[in-house]
């Protein structure tokens, strides 16, 4: 196998396909590494861990057919350290040799019959708008799980809803909703769990693109972006039944504009330290943050806010908090309390496409 | 992985300036190129680190380890009182026995309620090692559980072992298996499935009932 390209080609591919590669190996040492194909002009490359496989196409200038796996990490490193400009790979034997100008490295690769044979995508082809999409993504994503050991929250769930797609995830703290209207993925009845680590992948790789094709398995889930393709096996399991978990009214609601609530949370929140919860005290004279943690100090900060409802008391973590506020669009929100115990709403004053539903602290 | 211990100065250049005067450390070079100065105290944190990729050159008495960030660590070696190597071989990853050892005892004491088994004995010995739990199933089947925190295709080989031993034992057999893992990976759960092997997913906090100051949606 050989070819040569750019660097910035090289690195691209690398970064992108290297997103996907198992940090260890695990039992297979063979995924530490990126599989590269060449066949007349174009390269291919691929890393997966099994749960995640993301692949790329690159155009090079190819002088030999033919298949390797480069050692991930090493071979990012080599090409990143490149200057700009033309660079060639070779292999030869068990070795892969970098060169561009006048420096050369030889790379030991592994066994390239050991990757995994990968299976073409399965599905029907829908395609949507990139950045509606990856609007939805940046704000549902944040809120599910990271702790693998409850799997079916570590998934966004896909579901139709009235005639478009909603995207549901939440990490039993809180609970982020969010409608694509029109968007049309998935039949009635349909629903699928798909990785979050999957979609934050997608997510930087939406960035600057204009459609992005889905195509959904019985088992995986495969996103095109013009020459990248990433496929993420679905997570198998219910999703807990989150449409109860949302009152149809509240007593309270708090009117307060979006952009001073996150600089104030913001400032009061450097004095919630330890796992210490910012209070939001609601009266008709507006809205007050406070943030007290013992030995270190405290902060407050009046808002002007529009309140209607009984005089309440409620404490968030500081960090939800703001991850809801701040992917809420609009210049105004909404903040919807039951009492100090009983899960609150964000919502934007100006859509109601998107929801984030947040538990108190107990304090 | 090579280890020196050696009465040294070292010199930190980079985001801020830090110097460590002469003592006795002792100074690791890890395979991936990763630097650290420790001094002869402290669990974990070194007194001063170069995480990879470094390049590191030795020079009459100084090291010098430079990064592509551009921070500098200059080691001057006054005298190097032992300077090893070994190679440690690939690493199996953190198994925080802490963790898998208490789930392994709740499992053990709630048997019939969270796994529907009843438990003939905790550690079952065999030759090859102990059996996590050993237990009869409503039909009187036997069963052996493997516990683990996070369940791979490690795990589910290290099961079959045990099933391919235990079925020899003719007061035994049949004997079938249980994965019971807080995660198990999709491919080990494919592969547990291929060989017949069950496996369950359990909540380490719901089994310990743990109380959280936490309020939470479900």
């Amino acid at each position: 196998m050989k070819f040569r390209c750019e660097r910035d080609v090289l690195v691209d591919a690398l970064g992108a396909a290297g997103r996907a590669v198992a940090n260890r190996g695990g039992s297979l040492p063979v995924l530490s590494g990126v599989r590269l194909e060449v066949a007349g002009d174009t390269l291919s490359l691929t890393g997966s861990d099994l749960d995640l496989t993301i692949g790329v196409e690159a155009t090079v200038a190819g002088d030999g057919d033919g298949v390797t796996v480069l050692p991930s990490r090493i071979a990012s490193d080599v090409a990143r350290s490149l200057d700009a400009g033309s660079v060639s790979v070779a292999t030869e034997g068990d070795e892969a040799h970098i060169s561009s100008g006048r420096f050369e490295s030889s790379i030991r690769v592994l066994p390239a019959d050991e990757f995994p044979r990968l299976g073409a995508p399965a599905g029907e082809a829908v395609t949507l708008a990139s950045g509606d999409f990856a609007a939805a993504l940046r704000q549902v994503v944040p809120a599910a799980s990271a702790d693998d050991a409850r799997p079916i929250l570590t998934g966004v769930l896909m579901t139709p809803e009235s005639g478009g797609l909603r995207l549901v995830a939440t990490d039993s703290y809180r609970l982020a909703v969010r409608d694509l209207p029109g968007t049309s993925v998935l039949r009635e009845g349909q629903s699928v769990l798909v990785p979050s680590r999957a979609l934050r992948e997608l997510e930087r790789l939406l960035a600057g693109a204009e459609e992005v094709t889905l195509r959904l398995g019985e088992r995986d889930a495969t996103f095109e972006i013009a020459s990248v393709r990433l496929t993420t096996r679905l997570i198998e399991g219910e999703f807990p039944n989150y449409r109860g978990l949302i009152p149809s009214s509240y007593p309270n609601r708090l009117t307060v504009g979006r952009e001073p609530l996150i600089d104030a949370v913001r400032r009061v929140k450097l004095m919630a330290r330890e796992a210490t919860p910012v209070r939001l005290s609601m009266n008709g004279d507006g809205l007050e943050l406070v943030a007290i943690t013992q030995d270190v100090g405290q902060a407050h900060e009046q808002l002007d806010a529009k309140y209607e409802g009984a005089e309440l008391t409620v404490a968030f973590n500081p960090e939800y908090l703001l991850d809801g506020i701040e992917v809420t669009p609009g210049d105004e929100i909404t903040l919807e309390t039951v009492d100090h115990q009983k899960p609150a709403v964000v919502r934007s004053v100006e859509g109601s496409e998107f929801l984030y539903l947040l538990m108190p602290v107990r304090v | 992985m090579r280890l020196v211990i050696a009465h040294c100065s070292v010199q930190y250049t980079g985001r801020l300036s830090a110097q460590l005067p002469p003592a006795t450390r002792l100074v690791m070079v890890k395979a991936d190129g990763c630097v650290a100065v420790h001094a002869d105290g402290g669990a974990y944190k070194p007194l001063n680190w170069m995480n990879a990729p470094n390049r590191l050159v030795e020079a009459d008495g100084v090291w010098i380890v430079t990064n592509p960030k551009g921070e500098i660590l200059t080691i001057t070696m006054e005298e190097v009182i032992s300077d090893t190597a070994w190679e440690m071989g690939p690493d199996p990853g953190l198994q925080k026995d802490g963790v898998e050892a208490h789930l392994q005892a709740l499992l053990a004491a709630h048997c019939d309620q969270h796994l529907g088994l009843r438990l003939v004995r905790r550690e079952y010995p065999t030759d090859i090692g102990p059996v996590d739990l050993l237990c009869k199933g409503p039909d009187g089947v036997t069963i052996a559980v493997e516990v683990k925190r996070r369940g791979d295709i490690d795990g589910v080989e290290q099961l079959g072992r045990y099933l391919e031993f235990l079925n020899r034992d003719p007061l035994l057999r049949p004997v079938r298996g249980m994965l019971v893992a807080q995660s198990v990976r999709p491919q080990a759960r494919v592969l547990a499935t291929d060989r017949g092997i069950r496996w369950i997913e359990v909540d380490y906090d719901l089994l310990r009932g743990a109380e959280s100051r936490d309020l939470r949606l479900f």
